[in-house]
């Protein structure tokens, strides 16, 4: 079965600062909705107040990978398209596909070994071939 | 990574003025070069913690979430149980001792997950030997057992819980959780969700999780048979076909270092099994291999496994009746 592989999401951002107005609007508008179409992802908001860092969404996966997004000066749609995004991947490391094909069934006959179609030993080979 | 405040900080505020709630208790950004270097320094020394100790943890909205993610209703108090280990009771209640409470404060309400843990196993074992006995009828006694310890042995639940997150949510007392603590709380989690939703479902969360484990592994990996020319003579009286005959088919490289023969198993002068071996021994135990997997369908080409829905009550009445 399918099992999500995003486990949380945690949404750092500050209440007052300007950079993180898009964040202010996701939490009060878009938080709610995206919580209850992902059951199964937690969602923690947490306002921390003063000047601080700049506004992040972390993600933690369930193989331990902990993304960080930076979501300073983003709309509430970009934060929501974000987070979905998030939570379809799974938490492996972004890096360079080295191909773009894999199987796990690279031969359906058996692989050819120098001996697949040679006959064998106990072959009796006929009057005519002799 | 200490990111750095697009916006400037108040001034004065370079040695930790109070401004502790920035990343819930992580220090601000010093100024000081050589501070931040030994600031991470001392970061990435620190010995690792676990989620439940570190910001942001709720643990009731885990374990609901847990539920949604491996789409199961639960009672959740019974996964609660299930998550209690015993070491993590005995080391609250010393703890408590400790502390100096009297005995009504250090006597805990929590109850264990060994019993949850011992009917998921048994549950388990019984419903992967169902599975195996329905789908290689022809696979002795053995190797169902073999296969079905494979599946419920430490190394691969462990490995299962631990990507399913159950090494946050388990309560035990080391950290990182040890194998058989996690294999234990897994298990008691299948129990309980037979508690909760019966024997149907969690025959499909055990085949979802634990069957697909095998994919890619051979019968013998799994089983070790010493001697597999007698046990196929076995094989072979219980059908009544006579003893193989073995001859060798192919060979390459004989006056070399490393020679290849493929000694083929004849019965009655008809191929039974074909395999490839250094020595002329080997070769002949590798056909005898060969021979044993045909024999008990357990080939590479075999059709794959069936994850389709089952039929109403069949496999209900039958794990029941094995319980």
């Amino acid at each position: 079965r399918y099992v999500r592989q995003l486990q949380r999401l945690q949404l750092l951002f500050s209440p007052t600062a300007a950079d993180a107005r898009g964040a202010r609007q996701f939490v009060e508008e878009a938080a709610q909705d995206f919580a209850r179409q992902h059951p199964d992802v937690v969602l923690y908001v947490s306002p921390h107040s003063g000047p601080g860092p700049a506004p992040v969404l972390r993600a933690e996966y369930l193989n331990g990978t902990v993304r960080d997004e930076l979501i300073a000066s983003k709309t509430s749609e970009e934060i929501v398209q974000l987070a979905t995004k998030l939570a379809n991947q799974s938490g492996l490391d972004i890096i360079r596909i080295r191909k773009p094909f894999h199987t796990d069934n690279p031969s359906v006959q058996g692989q050819w070994h120098p001996l697949t179609n040679k006959p064998s030993i106990l072959t009796v080979r006929g009057p005519r071939l002799q | 990574l200490l990111l750095r405040a697009a916006r400037p900080l108040l001034a004065g505020a370079g040695r930790g003025t109070g401004l502790g709630t920035a990343f819930s208790t992580a220090p601000p950004p010093e100024k000081k070069r050589w501070l931040r270097a030994y600031l991470e320094l001392q970061r990435l020394q620190a010995p690792p913690q676990r989620r439940s100790e570190k910001p942001n943890w709720d643990y009731h909205a885990e374990i609901q979430a847990f539920s949604h993610r491996v789409q199961e209703n639960f009672a959740l108090d019974l996964l609660k149980t299930a998550f209690v280990n015993p070491c993590y009771i005995e080391s609250e209640e010393a703890r408590r001792r400790q502390l100096g409470l009297d005995k009504d404060a250090v006597a805990l309400q929590l109850q264990d997950n060994t019993g949850l843990a011992e009917r998921g196993l048994r549950f388990a074992r019984a419903y992967l030997a169902q599975c195996f006995e329905g789908a290689y009828p022809e696979l002795p006694a053995k190797g169902v057992e073999a296969l079905v310890n494979f599946l419920t042995g430490q190394e691969l639940v462990s490995y299962v819980a631990q990507n399913l997150s159950i090494q946050d949510l388990a309560l035990c007392r080391d950290f990182p959780a040890p194998p058989d603590v996690l294999q234990r709380t897994f298990l008691a989690v299948i129990g309980a969700l037979l508690e909760s939703s019966g024997p149907e479902r969690t025959g499909i969360f055990v085949r979802d999780f634990f069957i697909p484990q095998l994919i890619g592994k051979d019968l013998f990996e799994i089983w070790e048979i010493v001697n597999p020319m007698g046990l196929l003579l076995e094989e072979l009286t219980k059908r009544n076909i006579s003893a193989p005959e073995p001859r060798i088919t192919r060979q390459l490289g004989v006056s070399t270092v490393l020679p290849v023969y493929f000694v083929g198993l004849y019965c009655d002068k008809k191929i039974l099994a074909e395999g490839p071996g250094e020595t002329l021994l080997a070769a002949e135990e590798e056909a005898a291999r060969v021979a044993l997997r045909k024999l008990y369908g357990y080939t590479e080409n075999r059709r794959p496994w069936d994850y389709s829905k089952p039929k109403q009550g069949l496999a209900a009445e039958k794990a029941i009746s094995s319980n």
